[in-house]
């Protein structure tokens, strides 16, 4: 019988030996993208007795889409100030010491349960040794009005996931598109969230620096943002997945929408985006012809993701 | 893998005996019959060939065909339905291969020297193994009885096959003494590239096998005994023609351990319980391919463990088997696709997503001699499927919403009156039985199949596949010879196969579209099969069979995959140790194709064969030899069943040695 034992051993640790092992399959998930759930301080600026702390995911500004937790405490008496009509706006100076902005909420709103000022800004550039962003903190305590602003860096977004983009659309406005979800999508439907802005031409020429006319900047209301996902890769032929829901607005002001993606890898976004009545804004059709060898579809307005 | 080493460990010692019906009343008699029951030899050679593959064997029965993908692992057929329709078992134990694209049929982790006779039941008689529609397939150990007179026994085998230069060694040897039987067989065969009708090299139809098998058997009372049994086996390299991949390796290990206990003067004659545990590995290789536009990895891995218990049971007239199933399997497939810039990353996805199967039935099998002439027999299962997907997500992108796991019952019934009359035979029988979605068919997720090349995708909220089964057999039997007629008749409701999906598009760059696993309302099929032997001379033989089948769907379209009408006839003739055989065997022309589903009309074919063998002895050890040829024409041909349309082996001859020790 030990000859038995022996030979069955043998035999098992022969068949469990120098295998192929199997994929750990979250891990893959996580091999580009990382999920970010909480949310750190980026920056704090002082001025008089006040601290305002800027909370982003991952402490960081990045391009794209962030949502921004402000705080701002009274140092002397050690407590949050509440309703204090809170504006934020982003400034980006180039090289030549032109001024913009980016799509932003300048009036943020207090959240008494989380005990934040709630806002977002897209940032359209990575800071860089040309390009550098300011972010303008206004805000009112006790009817006296503070004006404060600060030096931020935006960094370059990784997470392709996260990716935007800029483009000016057939009626001659300047559209902003920023996907905010999902961070780590997976083989599956993945809810999409992306947030679609508009900036606001000013009717005026710019006045004194800061003029609000100048750097405005809305979410864009009621239109519908039609999905094509594809694969970009030559040998994938073009290949794309069922069962997509085009994104409309939610109550938050986001889009919302269903895209599957049928395995990992590269894969292009094809969007159209359409106004209320329907009428194309910008966006192209992409073929759906399978053609082994050749790279996927790219319609006029994409964002290329991976995962 | 702890858990499993101390399972196995566990599993060191022990049984399982043949088991075949014990009719004797008195248990000397019961064990007499199970000894020589056991000790009857194994037959595992047609009346062509003396040493066959396992597929070879098979396709000696007249219920079986094949799709063959190449010059290995064919896949069986039973009453023209593919394997989701039929269980295949090891001495009961369930097993399920490892490949999404059914490389590895069950058949393939045998080898003949191991294997003592092939159970083939038609239909729901074969739903004592657990749920069916087109019947079971049970692959008989071999198993050497406690206290032979020969205490060493054992054979030796050899040959080529030169066609494609296969040469085999077949060799086993058993220990028998009353209170220990040891057991065991080695094998190795390894085969280059067939050539066709045309004298052309057929690319990738390569293979090297090697099995090894292990069987303790200990006598732990006058009673009863116990079991240990084990089979290795190791595909490598082996090329399909017929498909854009190869295999690079295959493995599996088969193991159970089992308790058998006799009963002295009681209804109840024996209990046989079995454990057991099987694991299979599959990996895929392209890389011989390098036409292929896709580099991919596709490995799989099946892992089975599961329990038999069965009685029998008999009073007077009347016998029963009672049999309890119980199995856990799972599935997992990978696919990962290389970008052409390898930099790029890679591409996964599963195309079996971790799929757990268990089900559990209990099953009865019924005989009832009414009389000397006449018998009725009747049975029947009630067993409890139980599916889950880890990874449900990717079966939601085709199915939103579908469920993660599925419970279903599943029932089977069937009965047969058999009367014989003066040596003619009648029966008439029918049948009900539902079978679950296999787990390609339920979840299998962009699983590419090169015959109509498309993607598949599973659905699991199929319905149970509901099978209505009349069958009906005449013969008569004389000294001089026999003619035996079968048919039947299967109308199957929720037929499950493959429709073009409107939505989703291709991942495989050879692929034209995606097709779901979808339920017609129903198919039909018809299956006719006629045997008739005769003695022209004492020592000349002359045998025939003739099947025809027809499969249609709800349409009145033909289903794929069914034989057109088939002859085989052989003449035997004998003279002192020399035995000649000539056999001729065909398809007629294949008229009721179907495009829709991928095939296209199969021209008629004949091979020619030829066979002598000589006995003689080498030092008292009986040895026969054997030279043949198959294809003697050296016809260029392809069956209807022939994956892509791969062409057939050309002329081959064959030789072989046996010893028997
Ligand atoms: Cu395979």
């Amino acid at each position: 019988m030990k000859l038995l034992h022996c030979i069955v051993i043998a035999i098992f640790v022969a068949i469990t030996s120098c295998t192929i092992e199997k994929t750990d399959y979250e891990a893959e998930l996580n091999v580009e993208t990382t999920e970010f759930i909480t949310f750190e301080e980026v920056t704090s600026i002082t001025t008089d007795n006040y601290t305002i702390s800027i909370e982003a995911l991952n402490g960081t500004l990045y391009k794209g889409y962030n949502e921004i937790h402000l705080k701002i405490t009274n140092t002397a008496t050690n407590e949050n100030l509440e309703d204090a009509h809170v504006t934020f706006l982003p400034i980006f100076t180039d090289a030549n010491g032109n001024k913009a902005s980016c799509p932003h909420d300048y009036h943020l709103d207090y959240d008494e349960t989380e005990g934040y000022y709630l806002g977002y800004s897209v940032f359209t550039s990575e800071s860089d040794s040309t390009v550098n962003w300011t972010l303008y903190v206004d805000f009112e305590d006790n009817s006296e009005l503070y004006a404060v602003n600060h030096p931020i860096t935006v960094k370059e977004q990784t997470n392709l996931n996260l990716n935007m983009t800029a483009f000016t659309g057939h009626d001659d406005e300047q559209y902003f598109i920023a996907l905010v979800a999902p961070q780590s999508p997976s083989v599956a439907q993945n809810d999409l969230v992306a947030g679609i802005y508009k900036y606001n031409k000013p009717a005026n020429p710019a006045g004194t620096f800061p003029d609000l006319s100048q750097y405005s900047y809305s979410i864009v209301e009621g239109h519908t943002l039609l999905i094509d996902p594809r694969m970009p890769e030559p040998s994938m032929g073009n290949h794309s997945s069922p069962n997509n829901e085009d994104l409309t607005q939610e109550t938050d002001g986001l889009y919302h929408g269903v895209v599957n993606y049928t395995m990992t890898g590269n894969w292009t976004l094809n969007f159209i985006l359409k106004n209320e009545s329907g009428d194309i804004i910008k966006g192209t059709e992409v073929s759906t012809e399978f053609t082994p060898g050749i790279d996927g579809e790219k319609g006029e307005l994409h964002i290329d993701i991976l995962f | 893998m702890k858990r499993i080493t101390l399972a196995l460990l566990l599993l060191v010692s022990i049984v399982k005996a043949q088991n075949k019906e014990i009719k004797p009343d008195s248990l000397d008699t019961v064990l007499d019959e199970v000894l020589i029951i056991a000790a009857k030899k194994a037959k595992i050679e047609t009346d062509m060939k003396m040493a066959v593959s396992v597929d070879e064997f098979l396709a000696s029965n007249a219920n079986i065909s094949f799709i063959k993908r190449g010059a290995y692992a064919w896949e069986p057929l039973l009453n023209n339905m593919s394997t989701e329709r039929s269980t295949v078992t090891i001495d009961g134990m369930h097993i399920f291969g490892a490949c999404t694209d059914k490389m590895d049929p069950v058949t393939a982790y045998v080898e003949s020297n191991n294997l003592s006779d092939i159970d083939i039941k038609s239909g729901q008689e074969g739903s004592l193994h657990g749920a069916t529609v087109a019947g079971s397939i049970d692959l008989k150990r071999k198993s050497t009885a406690f206290g032979l007179s020969k205490t060493w026994s054992g054979a030796y085998q050899s040959g080529i096959e030169f066609n494609n230069n296969q040469l085999f060694n077949l060799g086993n040897v058993a220990y028998s003494c009353d209170k220990l039987v040891a057991e065991g067989s080695v094998s190795y065969r390894k085969a280059e590239n067939y050539s066709d009708g045309n004298n052309d090299d057929v690319n990738h139809s390569q293979f090297e096998k090697f099995n090894t098998s292990l069987g303790f058997a200990y006598k732990t009372s006058e009673l009863s005994s116990l079991r240990v049994d084990a089979i290795f086996d190791k595909a490598k390299d082996v090329g399909y023609p017929a498909l854009p991949m190869d295999l690079s390796l295959s493995r599996a290990l088969i193991t159970s351990v089992s308790y058998k206990q006799f009963f002295e003067n009681s209804f109840v004659k024996v209990w046989d319980t079995k454990v057991y545990f099987n694991a299979v590995e599959h990996y895929m290789d392209d890389t011989t391919r390098p036409e292929n536009l896709v580099h991919m990895d596709m490995p799989g891995w099946s892992t089975t463990y599961g329990l038999v218990s069965k009685v029998n049971v008999k009073k007077e007239q009347f016998s029963s088997e009672i049999q309890l199933n119980a199995y856990h399997n799972l599935s997992i497939a990978e696919m990962r696709m290389y970008p052409q810039d390898r930099s790029e990353r890679t591409m996964f996805a599963y195309s079996w997503p971790w799929v757990t199967t268990r089900y559990a039935g209990l099953s009865l099998s019924n005989s009832w001699d009414i009389s000397k002439r006449s018998q009725l027999n009747f049975g029947g299962s009630l067993g409890i499927n139980y599916n889950y997907s880890k990874y449900a997500e990717f079966n939601w992108i085709f199915h939103p919403g579908a469920p993660q796991e599925k419970t279903r019952f599943l029932p089977n019934l069937y009965t047969s009156y058999l009367v014989n009359v003066d040596g003619f035979n009648f029966s008439v029988g029918g049948g009900y039985g539902h079978r679950a979605p296999s787990v390609s068919e339920g979840y299998g997720y962009y699983i590419y199949n090169s015959f109509d090349r498309y993607d598949y995708i599973g659905n699991p909220d199929l319905k149970n596949e509901i099978s209505y089964e009349a069958n009906a057999s005449a013969g008569f039997k004389n000294k001089k010879g026999g003619l035996q007629a079968k048919v039947n008749y299967f109308y199957i409701q929720n037929y499950i196969i493959g429709r073009i999906l409107s939505q989703g598009s291709p991942m495989n760059y050879q692929s034209v579209g995606v097709k779901g696993y979808t339920a017609l309302d129903y198919a039909t099929l018809f299956n006719f099969s006629m045997d008739a032997h005769y003695a022209v001379m004492d020592n000349l033989h002359w045998k025939g069979t003739l099947t025809y089948a027809r499969g249609l769907d709800e349409n009145k379209n033909n289903l794929p995959f069914i034989r057109p009408l088939s002859y085989q006839t052989s003449l035997h003739y004998s003279y002192k140790k020399l035995g000649v055989l000539t056999a001729l065997n065909g398809d007629l022309k294949q008229h009721n194709y179907s495009p829709f589903y991928g095939e296209d009309e199969t021209p008629s074919y004949t091979n020619w064969n030829l066979s002598i063998d000589y006995s003689f002895h080498i030092k008292n050890y009986k040895t026969v030899f054997q030279i043949g040829a198959e294809n003697l024409f050296n016809e260029y041909y392809s069956t209807y069943a022939d994956w892509g349309n791969i062409p057939r082996m050309g002329r081959n001859i064959f030789t072989s040695l046996k010893i028997n020790l």
